[in-house]
């Protein structure tokens, strides 16, 4: 049988390559996939397998903090700046200092306070932009496109929802002197309330320089990257001047303190179809195959879309997938994963967690 | 409570349906097979396009997340193949919210994404839009004080269960297939099989079959599934076209 389809195939294959796969991209997927040998993608990778991450940080100057990541030929710049927001136009929302000393907030009420804290004043501005030439489906000089509006959308409930930022990190606060007896030591003269004088607001302006494929993923590594290198300077509240004055020493400028590392990991699901194979070959029709990280032609091809987001971090066993915490689901266009597929998308999602790990720890 | 809705109350469009939910009322138009822009034409396929509407002002990136998730999850459902080179176009214009809406501790997109995904596809029944199979959602949330799922919660419940540890949306086809999933928070892989299991026993539970919660039956009618609940609406609705032929 294999003799039949290794003599059909060259007759029919008479087309080059770019163009079998701009004809007809569907089959030129599933020949690739059902080939019996090799099971490899069109872009030379295997189905479970994904693009490196390419990290670099620090690239742009006029930023608190930058990344350029690069997943295969998915290239993402990303810039944080801060931006002070003084307390007195921050409307919407009354801090109240915590009584209990600044313990390290794990509860689900405080995250819950916190998370209302940030996006009633809105101090996480993300942006999406698509540059000219980045992907064919964008059109120069429109309003943003659906695309990059989704993207947006995504990237800012998951900054909100996975609590990335600590409230404390963006807090300038203010502690009155006490004019009480200089004898009493120092600990216990600081019973006056911190004031809260400004807060940090952070852009996060996400740049594309190219799509081809994965843009959620590398939108967040890049964000993640850029968080992760980001200073502050230390700004204190002047009483004489009654303002907040930045130090210039970048030696005193502080890092924020992330929570945890939720990585992304997409996948699209291809759907054989049988009806492409002329020479009768329904031995393997209606397979469906789960590729990780598609580019944008697999993504072209393939309906269902998956995409996850998981937190190994907290957890003590590494890559298993019930130890595995989930911040995120997001599954659309088909009905191919279910719940057993999910457990094992679950695993690879934490395989790649452990990846994306290395490589933003190394830069 | 199963949802209110009433098909075709509008007589300009080709389809239409009205929709109300624990709190969410919904309009939803569907025109189509109509023609297409030379720009979104497929060759081989019907083009779909989904506008959401907000109840108060104008659409902003979260009404174009939502258009393109519900455009995903209809693309799976309508017979695209059927109308080559056409359009179909939907429009869902919320026009009522419950007023706790805002502080229920869950993304706002995620609650009402049910609600517009059951009204687009009543619109899409009334249009006669051919569809593959039929699509049931639920909203489940699994809240931090306790580990049992609260299935298709009204905002009020919601509010009285915060802190909310993870919210699920998930979508079935007619076969109870997962058609589509929402999750959001911090979960397990078996959390999440849960919280699927409860919403598979709400949304496509066999009518007649040896369910564990008797106590749905409680409200008489009101009994058996959201799947049960959406054929008997089609039941209805084709009853109501085959009138003429029935009467004599």
């Amino acid at each position: 049988m294999a003799s039949t389809t290794e003599a059909a195939h060259p007759a029919s294959l008479s087309l080059p390559r770019p163009i079998f796969a701009a004809v007809s991209p569907h089959p030129f997927l599933q020949a690739h996939l059902s080939a019996s040998k090799s099971r490899q993608r069109a872009n030379g990778r295997t189905a479970h397998e994904f693009r490196a991450p390419l990290v670099n940080t620090g690239s742009l100057t006029h930023c608190n903090g930058s990344a350029v990541v690069r997943l295969g030929n998915t290239s993402v710049v990303c810039g944080v700046r801060g931006e002070l927001l003084k307390a007195e136009d921050a409307q919407g929302y009354t801090y109240t200092p915590p009584s209990n000393g600044d313990n390290d907030d794990t509860e689900e009420d405080d995250l819950e306070e916190e998370r209302k804290e940030l996006s009633t004043l809105r101090l996480l501005v993300p942006n999406v932009e698509l540059s000219t030439g980045s992907t064919p489906a964008y059109i120069p000089g429109n309003a943003p496109s659906s695309t990059a509006q989704t993207l947006l959308t995504r990237l800012h409930s998951l900054l909100h929802s996975t609590s990335l930022i600590r409230a404390r990190d963006l807090r300038i606060t203010y502690t009155p002197p006490s004019f009480s007896d200089p004898s009493v030591p120092v600990e216990e003269q600081e019973q006056a309330d911190d004031e809260l004088k400004a807060y940090w607001t952070l852009y996060i302006d996400i740049f594309f320089i190219s799509i081809d494929g994965s843009a959620f993923d590398a939108a967040w590594l890049a964000l993640l990257a850029a968080l992760q290198n980001t200073r502050l300077p230390a700004a204190s509240w002047d009483p004489d001047f009654e303002t907040v004055l930045c130090d210039d020493d970048p030696k005193k400028a502080r890092a924020l303190a992330l929570r945890g590392l939720p990585v992304p990991a997409s996948f699209a699901v291809f759907e054989g179809r049988g009806d492409w194979d002329e020479s009768g070959d329904d031995k393997d029709v209606e397979d469906s195959w789960v590729l990780s990280d598609p580019d944008a032609f697999e993504e072209g091809v393939c309906r269902e879309a998956v995409c996850l987001v998981v937190d190994c971090g907290g957890t003590g066993k590494r890559g298993s997938a019930t130890d595995a915490v989930v911040r995120r689901v997001e599954k659309n266009g088909g009905a191919v994963v279910g719940r057993g597929e999910m457990r094992s998308l679950v695993m690879r999602a934490a395989e790649r967690w452990e990846a994306v790990k290395k490589a933003l720890a190394s830069v | 409570m199963h949802p209110t809705t009433q098909l075709s109350p509008l007589h300009r469009a080709d389809g239409s349906a009205t929709y109300t939910s624990n709190g969410y009322t919904i309009i939803g138009a569907v025109n189509g097979p109509i023609e297409v822009q030379r720009r979104d034409e497929l060759p081989t396929e019907a083009t779909l396009e989904v506008n959401v509407r907000p109840a108060v002002g104008v659409g902003s990136p979260r009404e174009r997340h939502l258009e393109t998730l519900l455009h995903g999850a209809l693309r799976s459902v309508v017979l695209t193949e059927s109308l080559p080179r056409s359009l179909v176009q939907i429009t869902l214009q919320v026009s009522g919210m419950p007023s706790e809406e805002g502080d229920c501790g869950v993304s706002s997109s995620l609650s009402i994404l049910p609600h517009l995904l059951h009204t687009a596809l009543l619109a899409l029944l009334s249009a006669s839009i051919p569809l593959s199979t039929i699509l049931t959602a639920a909203l489940v949330v699994i809240p931090s004080s306790s580990s049992t799922p609260l299935v298709s919660p009204t905002a009020n419940q919601l509010l009285r269960a915060k802190p909310i540890r993870s919210a699920h949306v998930f979508a079935f086809s007619g076969d109870g297939s997962l058609l589509m999933n929402e999750s959001d928070g911090v979960f397990s892989l078996q959390e999440w099989d849960e919280a699927v299991e409860a919403t598979e026993e709400v949304c496509c539970k066999e009518e007649g079959g040896v369910g564990l919660s008797e106590g749905m039956e409680v409200d008489g009618r009101e009994g058996g599934s959201l799947d049960t609940w959406l054929r008997e609406v089609v039941r209805g609705k084709v009853n109501w076209e085959m009138r003429w032929k029935t009467a004599r």
